[in-house]
């Protein structure tokens, strides 16, 4: 397993020589590990955005290195078409992006533009269909305007996906989703990465998601990448918490509010089943250890 | 490469830059009368020592309202191409109605005087000027300044029954989506991008083929467009906004006496260019 994004001091200036120039990077250091799960936090503004647009070149980076799979993205000649095609990025709201009248024409647009058999493109759109959670006979024929907001979002990452990513970037995949579509899409996703062996980065503003699916989790404020660890690691530090502003899980704080009343109890416990064991452990005096199942 | 799609710095139409300076601060109704006054002015100004001293006077108007002089040659750069057709139809063809002057050419059709080259250069100079002081006009004025500036000014055409509140309120929403329309167009271009599509690989004569390129990007726009339209009626309504109703505004523009000068001293130098009979 090698390192699949490498970031070293990466600045970004949006409008660069004009009165109204904003630097949005400003220094970088990152990396993700082939096969990660990695969640990016940090608040609007913190450079999140701009930071993932240069996984798959949309930006070039100003000053700094970006290295994705070996390649440096500040080489000239470098071959963009291939990059983006191993980087799958997928926007926020990436529903407003459908324009062809049928769905499966619209997830054939990436592999057409490859210029791949049309075999080869019916079979990938056939995978990524299913991947993303639409039945390729029900629904490749349908138009996309028909179509409800989950199911659009779902259309629009088979359409990422059938460039068969090695990388997949998703902002804020679950925004405006409801509670159903939102657990569906995140065990799709958490599939990509577990079965699918796909490097996973996600920007998220829900601690719950963050918590439930990142291997790993980046912390930024003010473009810079101010604390990284695993969430345990993240979560579990009420410091870093209250410096950066960041909400924990509700786990979280509920585990930290039964400490702060003192009772001995492990805050980095964040998954559900973890804080659940945690809480039971207290509420048994003997100090005895539940093996029950979960809430 | 890396400004690939950094679209929204290429847009300076109504791009609002907000310096505070002392054109910033006036009515925007006099500024809106003093720049029409001003290019009337340039419009009628044909000769060399006058539209130096309207050029000279522009380079001012910016250093006067501390926006840099970039900006305004950035808004020319775009011109470029229609002052130099001008320029060249002006040289090749205008001889014969500017015949005035010595001639330095004459080549079957083509007569090139001394008054059709002043014609050329005057024009191409006027162009340049024109562009500069409306610049400067919309880079110190908001565009919602501009437009209530501009209702202002039209409210006497509502005694012909020409609808001048919603002949406003379309250039203000029109002017508003500029920026927000180009914002979501970048983003579709790079959301396209990220799923195979590319832009301008076609040759300039293969116009279908450029074309059928921009379709994943006009298609996903014009629909974005329409469905803010509804959110926009629906916002309008949801606040009692009726057609034709009376309205009391936010803000009240305040005529000072500095913007009396302001137009005075316009009023003045307008007049002066045009009568001014300069040697050259």
């Amino acid at each position: 397993m090698g390192t699949v994004i490498e970031v070293e001091d990466l600045r970004y200036t949006y409008m660069e020589n004009t009165p109204l120039a904003h630097q949005a990077l400003a220094g970088v250091q990152l990396s993700v590990e082939e096969g990660e799960c990695v969640a990016i936090i940090g608040h609007t503004g913190s450079g999140k955005s701009t930071l993932i647009q240069h996984f798959n070149g949309l930006l070039r980076p100003q000053q700094g290195r970006v290295r994705v799979d070996g390649q440096d993205l500040s080489d000239p000649g470098l071959d963009l078409k291939g990059l983006r095609r191993k980087v799958g990025l997928v926007f926020q709201n990436p529903e407003d992006q459908l324009f062809e009248k049928w769905v499966g024409d619209d997830v054939a647009f990436g592999p057409l533009k490859m210029g791949l058999p049309l075999k080869e493109v019916r079979d990938r759109v056939r995978w990524a269909m299913e991947m993303a959670g639409l039945s390729f006979e029900a629904m490749k024929d349908r138009p996309t305007y028909a179509l409800s907001g989950g199911q659009k979002r779902k259309v629009a990452l088979a359409g990422v996906l059938a460039l068969r990513p090695k990388v997949l970037v998703l902002d804020e995949p679950t925004a405006g989703l409801d509670p159903r579509s939102r657990k569906e899409l995140l065990g799709r996703i958490e599939g990509f990465n577990r079965r699918e062996k796909m490097t996973v980065i996600f920007v998220s503003h829900n601690m719950e998601e963050v918590a439930c699916l990142a291997d790993r989790i980046f912390v930024m404020a003010a473009g810079q990448i101010v604390a990284q660890g695993t969430p345990r690691e993240i979560f579990g530090n009420r410091e870093v918490l209250l410096q950066h502003r960041i909400g924990a899980p509700e786990t979280v704080e509920i585990l930290y509010r039964i400490q702060g009343l003192g009772y001995p109890v492990d805050v980095g416990a964040y998954e559900l089943d973890s804080a659940a064991a945690e809480i039971v452990s207290i509420l048994r005096p003997q100090g005895v250890k539940s093996h029950g199942p979960g809430i | 490469m890396a400004r690939e799609f950094e679209l929204t710095r290429n847009i300076t139409v109504g791009q609002y830059l907000p310096t505070g300076s002392f054109v910033h601060r006036l009515d925007p109704r006099i500024k809106l009368l003093a720049c029409g006054i001003l290019i009337l002015a340039i419009a009628f100004c044909n000769s060399y020592g006058g539209n130096l001293i309207v050029l000279a006077f522009s380079c001012l108007l910016f250093r006067l309202s501390r926006i840099p002089l970039r900006y305004g040659l950035s808004g020319v750069k775009p011109a470029i191409p229609f002052i130099v057709i001008l320029a060249v139809l002006q040289l090749l063809f205008y001889g014969d109605i500017a015949s005035g002057g010595r001639v330095y050419l004459e080549y079957g059709l083509i007569v090139i005087t001394s008054d059709s080259l002043r014609l050329v250069i005057v024009s191409a100079l006027r162009f340049i000027e024109i562009i500069f002081v409306s610049s400067v006009l919309t880079l110190s004025t908001s565009t919602t300044q501009l437009t209530h500036g501009m209702e202002s000014l039209l409210k006497p055409l509502g005694y012909l029954k020409f609808p001048v509140h919603e002949f406003s309120l379309i250039m203000t929403i029109a002017l508003r989506f500029v920026p927000t329309f180009a914002m979501e167009m970048e983003k579709m271009i790079k959301a396209q991008a990220s799923r195979g599509a590319e832009f301008g690989t076609g040759s300039w004569w293969q116009i279908f083929r450029r074309t059928k390129e921009m379709l994943p990007i006009i298609v996903p726009l014009f629909r974005v467009a329409m469905e803010r339209a509804e959110d926009l009626i629906l916002a309008m309504e949801a606040r009692c906004y009726t057609p034709g109703g009376t309205r009391s505004r936010f803000r009240t523009y305040q005529t000072t006496f500095r913007d009396g000068l302001t137009l005075l001293f316009i009023l003045c130098f307008s007049l002066l260019l045009w009568m001014y009979p300069f040697p050259y």
